[in-house]
């Protein structure tokens, strides 16, 4: 087995890096391109040219899920089972696929063509319920709609086309701006001219040739633009912690690694408006003083990450990236780098560990990446949607930004309503935006008359809010206030009929199989917690494990490097504290989540 | 300086201090797992969490900078309750097989939960399986269950012996401590990672199953394995014969020493030791007769009234090898007894070709203690000193040679050293374990091995360390100086010297020797003491 052939591709992504052992995911998914999985000789062949030890490699190559330590089906199908599909039906939709190919999850059909995998959240919830076939994201397909299951499986059985050629989806995606989706309409992706002839790397232009660093933090911090990737950090001030006088590099890094179940915001801006992403790494570059750029986007994405790509391309060939920008004399590379299927790289150290090329996994802080970041320099951690807010806030003016939202956070969002709506969606509204007006206006409301029972409002992580909680605001500060957050605007719907066990056997489920394993409390708690609620779900529980449950959450909460173990806990506390009779009834009847199906699927 | 303040103590420390450094000052004891001094922070088993005022999470003390004016507690109930969470989460999946794990008493799991846990149980899931008793290389065993993925050990592959051979594979509670297939645990340092295991997930495959630790006795000693002198407490049972296959040292444990080793040594000095309690020479010997050269068993008083004469006769007409691997003590008294009182002509064996160093602790030079015999004006002999000597002997040129430790076999060859034993030279064999020597010698005398004797060595850079007293000498063995006194006393010598005790012979060493001048056994303590020297003690210096 050689991989001799390889060796020139090789090293032309190696020297995209500051150091070779940041090539480790790219290597990996070359091999993985190229045999279709990866065996030891590949992990061998790695492992030389990096010159790590290859145990480093295999630490890799299990952390993650989408690298393969085996051979697996010509082509693979995915069936995402997180809540927004779930509360669709995805259960019952792997079911079918399970039947029609006549292999479980995790098989390969015995000819070899086709692999069914159970996967996490692709973020792809407004088309819930959904699957990926190879790079192609299809949906919905419900469970009962045997024609588009039929099709489906004949597709999958067949030679795999280009993902572009094969259109995906249109679902409702809103391209009403006035921020963000104003060139979303465009299904095949805004390019360089037409994003230009809109106006498009003006704003760019007035930063770098007539701007100071300083002028553009203040602008950003004036147009209280805050983190969209679910902290809600000023962005301007963040920027403001980069050392101004030191003798390191500084990094801007994007974090694309949308992955929050119930999230759909910036594979959209990468799929459709790309150059508004560049656009705003450029200034924010300039802000910073970075002259090196990575957008990590994970590994599902195949679609966004092409698309972005061919707009950077795009952008070195016209002179909006490179040593010299437009003739202003600032230089900035961008390197587009492919993540593999791991939750945790959303953190944003634990992205910066998995760019260093290492296991997904958090760092101490401090010290905080602003002072010793990527590689050890500084560097500012930005999600896409952050980033694509930078070029109408220097164009238009921060005031107008700032008008645009609430008193503290400026602007819009791009809000993803999935569950049981009528219109499930991609929503770009104001920030101050009613949790009800987003449900009842632009969503059309709870699916089939049914009375609404619960929403998550910003992924599977915020605590959720009851039916008589919904008449907020969706700015950070005042869904804190009523004890959840706005994180990454996923809100997820649930009917009246919805069972609060099966809600949390999901979240459980995820976080248990998310959790990077590295620090005690998180690494056994989601794990314990996890068991807990499958023995519960299995019509064995007792009714001492709510509080049990409540207790090992609270043990895990704030124990750890980051906050995922808070991520994990708060749906646990939540749902067992604000619908604890439904779970103390479901343990006393004795009833399990296999033996009786639940009722909302009748009406899918 | 920031002045902080833990536990109510007020204590200044230097800027960088982390707090478990500063509590250390104090003499506070904050638990751990993955937080080791000698190891890149990891902080990731969530153990050394305390209460911070005005910080709203626990903090971890391993990765938190001392500030001036910060207020920690160690003990208050939030402190306690977060312990106890952590150790009921490390728990959870550990098999709790603590009666057939060899940690078991040593365990920091054991430990922590009586000191810092006792919470009542909630778990009653079913347990994540994993691995057990996967052989990982020659000297280290591995147990996937019990480990607590702290990732010491893939932290010392990884940055001490930068050879990478462990890693943590899977994520979430699957994640599981491993070496790529087919790879083997085999770096010259491997068994440290046995130290710094916590808990049972790494035992030593030589103490599998040998002895509870709570038989073992313990001695500060130094290793003898090379010239670096590695600091080293020695674990041995010798009350207990039916543990550890009736020999006396069980194992061997590095011991700190920021100048010599830090927390590490070597596989080849930590397993070197089989020769204390194997093929020990235990009684005198002498020659039967001439014709047959059959040797019997005899005892010190005849070897005491057959040898002092001679040496008495001797006149200078005496013969001596000695070794680098005797205690400075042991090389003193030749020199004093069989030197100065009989005249005779000392060399010091060289040192033994082929042997191989790197450029951290292990040295070429696997004799302990040639700087020792510098210091003492026991230079090395020429490459061919101790062959000229044996030629003398054989020659007739002296009456009696005496080697102390060396296989003459092996440094003359066979056919030399049979030449001597069929000469007329008084052949005399002082040492403590059988080589091809000691059969052709006419008398045999038994000596205790430095461990049985107490005494120093002398390392590479000159430290004068103590190797400590673990047990008494092996059946009819002694201490040299006791052989060589009794020797030059029973010879009639005037002014021979009676020391009773290794401290004796050292603070002779030290009132004549200016490079142990101001010296004692006690001043010595734990880390011993630099020699003063002008000259260069060896080649390699510190690493």
């Amino acid at each position: 087995m050689s991989f001799a052939h390889l060796s020139t591709r090789a090293d032309e992504i190696i020297a995209l890096y500051e150091y070779p052992q940041a090539a480790m995911l790219p290597l990996m998914w070359l091999v993985q391109n190229d045999h279709g999985w990866i065996p030891p000789e590949g992990e061998a062949w790695v492992a030389e040219r990096l010159d790590v030890a290859i145990s480093r490699v295999r630490e890799v190559l299990s952390f993650y899920g989408m690298f393969r330590a085996e051979p697996m089906g010509r082509r693979e199908l995915k069936v995402c089972t997180s809540l927004s599909c779930r509360l669709r039906g995805s259960e019952e939709l792997l079911e079918a696929f399970s039947e029609t190919f006549g292999i479980r999850p995790g098989e390969t059909t015995a000819d070899g063509a086709v692999s069914l995998t159970k996967v996490e959240c692709l973020c792809a919830c407004e088309l819930s319920p959904m699957v990926q076939l190879d790079e192609r994201f299809i949906g919905p397909v419900g469970a009962q709609d045997t024609g588009t299951i039929a099709a489906i499986a004949q597709d999958a059985r067949s030679e795999p086309t280009s993902p572009e050629a094969a259109p995906e989806p249109s679902p409702f995606i809103d391209s009403s701006g006035p921020i963000l989706s104003t060139r979303f309409a465009d299904p095949g992706g805004v390019w360089f001219d037409a994003y230009t002839a809109d106006g498009g790397y003006e704003a760019a232009r007035k930063v770098l040739t007539g701007m100071e660093p300083k002028e553009v933090i203040e602008q950003v911090i004036a147009a209280n633009l805050r983190g969209l990737g679910g902290a809600g950090f000023p962005a301007g001030r963040k920027w403001s912690f980069v050392p101004t006088d030191g003798d390191k590099p500084v990094y801007l890094v994007v974090n694309a690694d949308e992955g929050e179940p119930g999230t759909s915001k910036d594979r959209h801006v990468m799929e459709r408006d790309p150059h508004a992403l560049l656009e705003g790494m450029l200034i924010a570059a300039f802000a910073i003083g970075a002259h090196k750029a990575y957008v990590y986007i994970r590994g599902e994405y195949f679609r966004p990450a092409q698309r972005l790509q061919r707009a950077v391309d795009e952008a070195y060939e016209k002179g909006w990236l490179g040593s010299d920008v437009a003739g202003t004399g600032f230089a900035l590379d961008v390197v587009v780098h492919r993540g593999a299927g791991a939750y945790i790289c959303g953190e944003e150290t634990a992205l910066l560990s998995s760019l260093e090329g290492s296991k997904g996994q958090p760092k101490l802080k401090p010290p905080f990446p602003a002072i010793s970041g990527l590689f050890g320099c500084p560097t500012i951690v930005n999600n896409v949607e952050t980033i694509a807010c930078v070029p109408f806030i220097l164009s238009h003016g921060p005031e107008r930004f700032a008008a645009i939202g609430t008193e503290r956070q400026g602007g819009t969002r791009l809000f993803c309503v999935s569950g049981h709506v009528e219109r499930p969606g991609v929503f770009e509204e104001p920030v101050g935006v009613t949790l009800r007006e987003l449900i009842e206006e632009r969503a059309g409301g709870v699916r089939g008359g049914k009375r609404l029972k619960a929403v998550i409002p910003g992924g599977l992580s915020a605590r959720i809010l009851t039916a008589e909680e919904i008449d907020i605001a969706m700015d950070f500060d005042s869904v804190g206030a009523a004890g959840s957050m706005a994180g990454s605007a996923g809100v997820i719907v649930m009917d009246e009929d919805t069972c609060m066990v099966r809600t949390l056997d999901s979240a459980a489920h995820f976080y248990a199989d998310e959790s990077c394993g590295q620090c005690s409390p998180c690494r056994e708690g989601t794990g314990w917690i996890h068991r807990i609620v499958k023995r519960i779900g299995a019509g064995q529980g007792k009714l001492g494990d709510l509080d049990d449950l409540l207790t090992i959450s609270h043990d895990m909460e704030g124990r750890t490097i980051c906050v995922f173990s808070e991520a994990a806990a708060w749906p646990v506390q939540s749902y067992i504290t604000k619908f604890r009779g439904e779970f103390e009834d479901f343990i006393r009847s004795g009833r399990s989540l296999q033996g009786a199906r639940s009722p909302e699927v009748s009406n899918a | 300086m920031p002045e902080l303040t833990i536990d109510g103590r007020k204590v200044s420390v230097p800027d960088g201090t982390t707090v478990i450094e500063a509590a250390e000052q104090l003499g506070i004891f904050i638990p751990r797992y993955c937080y080791h001094p000698g190891l890149s922070t990891a902080g990731n088993c969530r153990m050394c969490m305390v209460d911070v005022e005005n910080s709203p999470k626990p903090q971890i003390a391993c990765n938190l900078p001392a500030t001036e004016g910060m207020v920690v507690e160690t003990e208050s109930e939030q402190a306690r309750k977060d312990r106890a969470a952590v150790l009921e989460f490390l728990l959870a999946n550990h098999p709790l097989d603590c009666p057939v794990c060899d940690q078991a008493g040593e365990c920091d799991l054991q430990n922590y939960y009586m000191n810092f846990g006792l919470y009542d149980p909630r778990f009653s899931e079913q347990k994540v399986k994993k691995e057990k008793a996967v052989e990982v290389g020659p000297h280290v065993m591995l147990d996937q269950e019990r480990c607590i993925l702290c990732s010491r050990c893939v932290r010392f592959t990884d940055e001490i012996t930068k050879t990478g051979e462990f890693g943590i594979f899977n994520r979430g509670d699957r994640a599981e401590l491993g070496l790529y297939p087919g790879e083997t645990l085999d770096n010259p340092y491997s068994a440290n990672v046995v130290d710094l295991c916590p808990v049972g997930a790494l035992t030593e495959r030589s103490f599998r199953f040998k002895a509870r630790v709570w038989y073992l006795s313990s001695t500060k000693s130094v290793c003898g394995g090379c010239s670096r002198g590695c600091n080293t407490d020695l674990h041995h049972v010798t009350d207990r014969p039916h543990l550890n296959d009736a020999e006396r040292l069980v194992r061997v444990k590095p011991r700190f020493h920021a100048q010599v080793n830090e927390w590490w040594m070597c596989d080849e000095g930590r397993y070197g030791h089989g020769w204390i309690d194997r093929d020990r020479l235990g009684e005198v010997r002498r020659r039967t007769d001439e014709a047959s050269r059959r040797q019997v068993e005899s005892d010190w008083d005849a070897a005491e009234n057959a040898l002092a004469p001679a040496l008495a006769a001797a006149n200078g007409r005496l013969g001596v090898v000695v070794s680098a691997t005797q205690t400075t003590e042991e090389l003193f008294s030749v020199r004093e007894v069989l030197g100065e009182r009989f005249g005779a002509r000392i060399v010091v064996a060289p040192q033994a070709p082929g042997g191989k160093g790197d450029d951290f602790l292990i040295q070429a030079d696997k004799a302990p203690n040639r700087a020792g015999a510098r210091l003492l004006g026991l230079s090395d002999a020429p490459a061919d000193g101790v062959e000229s000597l044996v030629d003398a002997a054989i020659a007739g040129e002296l009456d009696s040679l005496w080697v102390f430790g060396e296989d003459l076999v092996e440094l003359v060859g066979a056919e030399k050293t049979r030449s001597l034993a069929l000469s007329d030279c008084l052949f005399v064999y002082a040492g403590t374990n059988d080589n091809p020597t000691v059969s052709l010698a006419r008398w045999v005398l038994p000596t205790a091995v430095p461990v049985e004797a107490d005494g120093t060595f002398v390392n590479c850079d000159g430290r004068v360390q103590r190797v400590g007293r673990a047990f008494a000498p092996l059946a009819q063995a002694r201490e040299c100086q006791r052989v060589l006194c009794e020797l030059a006393s029973r010879a009639g010598v005037a002014d021979a010297p009676s020391w009773s005790t290794t401290a004796e012979v050292f603070a002779a060493i030290a009132k004549s020797t200016d490079a142990f001048a101001g010296m004692s056994f006690e001043s010595l303590g734990e880390q011993g003491a630099l020699a003063a020297s002008r000259e260069p003690l060896a080649e390699a210096g510190t690493p």
